[in-house]
């Protein structure tokens, strides 16, 4: 895998060999500029102090032989090899040694320090030359001093001193990504454990998740929130099976009574009536797996994803109060009242909406005791509309809280069989609410049990996504 | 009524036949969305009962072509329960929809409806059997004697009363009597029918309140008062 795709450790190894390179290339630079620079100050200073000298003595010494004595001072001098020392005049007394062309007429008019190449080919050197011309006095004539030195034995030692730059540069880089590259190797192994580790994990050991203690800080983030998409994918996963489950049983109950008393049915002779009879009783049980269907259908579509549309500005208190017409009969026969209060004006696609709380109001009146009251409460909460249905009810335990508005679970399994609910009212309550970009909640404190959603109040997303 | 099916499932194909012949309806059918085209193109129907997966051409193929010429009322049949599939029929032009799986009362209440459309102003005072209906006055007697009703009782009576003889499904009557257009898994409908019928039928001798199982209810003087 290292070798087909972009290696962290290639790549670490290349960054480390990069930032050295530029490490060593730097401090090179800036030890070959001092070097250079001392070299040429080392250079001036030589020619600069030999001239002062001679030009003290050509000045000030009123000595008669001062010819001989210049001359013999530069031949004591010129017998150091680099620097070279030239005297020119009118008056041959006062000349000394043999100046290259162009020497004296480029060092006569200059103020400092000339640099100059002479000779060629083998010849050929450079030479930095100090000239100055010495008006005449009483013991001489007008000379012309110069002092030149021959740079090619500094820029030797500079060219010596780049090579061994350059190489130490290279090699160190190399080095360095060498061992960057099995540093990363070993920085990385923890990686390797983690891909190891997340190998092991399948749909036949989903229980199975990464052992972050043996992680490196940097991984436990990446692990943990691994560890959590796995639980996540494993309750998604344990839903579905047991939602097959679900739906394969609330099937089969129907199913089973369709084909039992049709085979029963048609076992012996009967007389029209009796067909009649077993016939609408198949219907209603056909009604009940299309009612199943429909819902079912209703549901995966809000599962997909599918928003509210055609969301119209309703009062939720009229939306209860209509929906409570529409229960009157049922709260009438329970001898239960409704009692609401608040109201919000939310944007709600109006069917849908009358749906959640039918269901919300149907089960409220389901489970709580006759001749009591339900308590309903419409308030606005942080940007959405909350309608919650409180009614008093045995006290529900918080494990079965949670999977209140899961399809087909149903707190009393004593009414599993009901024939009025199949069990997936709620769970079309959540569908609903999230189709309105908003949530359901339940609670249930004090002999109160409490359950409700909410509607987002900014419809934007859903008349977005038209 | 001259009824178009177009349903390429025999099945139900067969079934809408006989149920819709059996209403009093002409009817007939085309297994693929071709037939289906050249009969609602070259045949004057009252509906056409257009379902929208069709071998050939499907649904609204057909209902485009269909639209170009003429504006027969089209039922549309859709197995998926997508609201696109509804948009687009509708948009298209289809008068109505139904999501599969649908029941037959339902189709019948459809067509119904929309054969009622554009008919001539309702009369105002309803009679079925001895029952009489005034929409005006919201009163309701019965051989003369009159009952007391609820508002919400008076208006499931409205409803039943306006379409005497023809069967009205739960849902139904939820939409038409507490706009409620949903699938409701309560026993309203059954205890509003109830508490009705203890009032226009028990204290009669003849009942004309029934109820079909597994269908729904018709508000009918029967002859025959056989419990059915």
């Amino acid at each position: 895998m290292a070798r087909t795709r972009n290696s962290i450790a290639v790549r670490l190894a290349l960054m480390f060999a990069v930032a050295a390179f530029a490490g060593f290339a730097l401090i090179g630079l800036v030890l070959h500029q001092v070097l250079g620079h001392e070299l040429q100050r080392h250079q001036r200073e030589e020619i600069g102090g030999q001239f002062e000298g001679l030009q003290y003595m050509l000045v000030h010494s009123r000595s008669p032989q001062l010819a001989a004595h210049v001359r013999e001072r530069l031949d004591s001098l010129a017998s150091s090899r680099d620097t070279h020392f030239w005297l020119w005049s009118d008056d041959p007394a006062f000349r000394y040694g043999d100046a290259p062309a162009g020497v004296a007429d480029a060092t006569r008019g200059a103020a400092g320090i000339v640099s100059l190449r002479t000779g060629s080919g083998a010849q050929q050197q450079t030479l930095h030359v100090l000239g100055r011309v010495l008006p005449a006095n009483e013991v001489r004539p007008a000379v012309q001093l110069m002092v030149g030195i021959d740079a090619r034995p500094f820029n030797r030692t500079l060219r010596a001193f780049e090579t061994a730059l350059l190489l130490v540069t290279v090699a160190g880089t190399l080095l360095v990504a060498a061992l960057g590259y099995w540093i990363a190797r070993l920085g990385l192994r923890p990686v390797a454990r983690l891909s190891a580790d997340a190998h092991r994990i399948g749909p036949d050991n989903r229980g199975q998740r990464l052992d972050l203690p043996r992680l490196p800080r940097e991984l436990a983030d990446l692990g943990a929130s691994l560890n959590a998409a796995f639980d996540r994918l494993d309750a998604a996963y344990r839903q579905l099976e047991t939602f097959n489950a679900d739906v394969a049983h609330e099937l089969r109950t129907p199913l089973g009574t369709l084909i039992g008393q049709t085979q029963v049915a048609l076992a012996r002779e009967r007389d029209a009536g009796q067909l009649r009879n077993v016939l609408q009783s198949n219907l209603e049980e056909l009604e009940r797996l299309r009612a199943i269907v429909a819902d079912m259908l209703f549901l995966a579509r809000a599962e997909q994803g599918e928003r509210a549309r055609m969301l119209v500005a309703s009062s939720i208190a009229e939306e209860v109060g209509k929906t409570v017409e529409f229960l009157d009969v049922l709260l009438d026969d329970a001898g239960m009242t409704v009692r609401v209060s608040g109201d919000v004006v939310a944007p709600i696609e109006t069917s849908l909406f009358r749906r959640a709380l039918s269901n919300l109001l149907h089960n409220a009146i389901q489970h709580s005791r006759p001749g009591t009251a339900i308590e309903v409460q419409i308030a606005q909460q942080q940007g959405t509309a909350v309608v919650a249905f409180s009614n008093a009810s045995e006290p529900i335990a918080p494990a079965q809280l949670e999977r209140l508005f899961d399809r087909f679970y149903r707190v009393d399994a004593a009414r599993a069989n009901s024939h009025e609910s199949h069990g997936l009212g709620l769970a079309i309550v959540k569908a609903v609410a999230a189709m309105h970009g908003g949530t359901v909640f339940a609670r249930s404190e004090g002999g109160v049990t409490t359950v409700g959603f909410g509607v987002a109040l900014d419809s934007a997303p859903a008349q977005n996504k038209k | 009524m001259r009824v178009l099916i177009v349903e390429d499932e025999r099945k139900t194909a067969d079934y809408l036949r006989q149920g819709l012949t059996e209403q009093g309806c002409t009817v007939d059918v085309a297994y693929d969305g071709i037939d289906g085209q050249h009969l609602a193109l070259h045949y004057d129907f009252d509906v056409v009962v257009l379902d929208v997966m069709l071998p050939g051409l499907d649904g609204f193929q057909v209902l485009h072509a269909l639209r170009a010429v003429k504006n027969t009322p089209v039922i549309m049949l859709t197995a998926r329960d997508g609201v696109d599939d509804r948009v687009k029929g509708l948009r298209e032009g289809a008068d109505d929809y139904l999501v599969k799986p649908f029941s037959f009362i339902e189709l019948l209440a459809r067509l119904q409806a929309l054969s009622r459309r554009g008919r001539a102003q309702e009369p105002t005072l309803l009679r079925v059997g001895g029952l009489q209906v005034d929409l005006i006055s919201r009163r309701a007697t019965r051989e003369g004697q009159r009952i007391d009703l609820t508002a919400k009782e008076f208006a499931l009576l409205a409803v039943l009363a306006r379409r005497p003889g023809e069967i009205l499904s739960k849902t139904s009557i939820a939409e038409l009597v507490w706009d409620m257009n949903f699938d409701s898994n309560t026993n309203v409908v059954e205890v509003a029918i109830k508490r009705l019928r203890a009032k226009i039928d028990v204290p009669f001798e003849r009942s004309l309140l029934h109820t079909i199982r597994g269908m729904g209810y018709v508000l009918e003087d029967r002859d025959d008062q056989g419990r059915g």
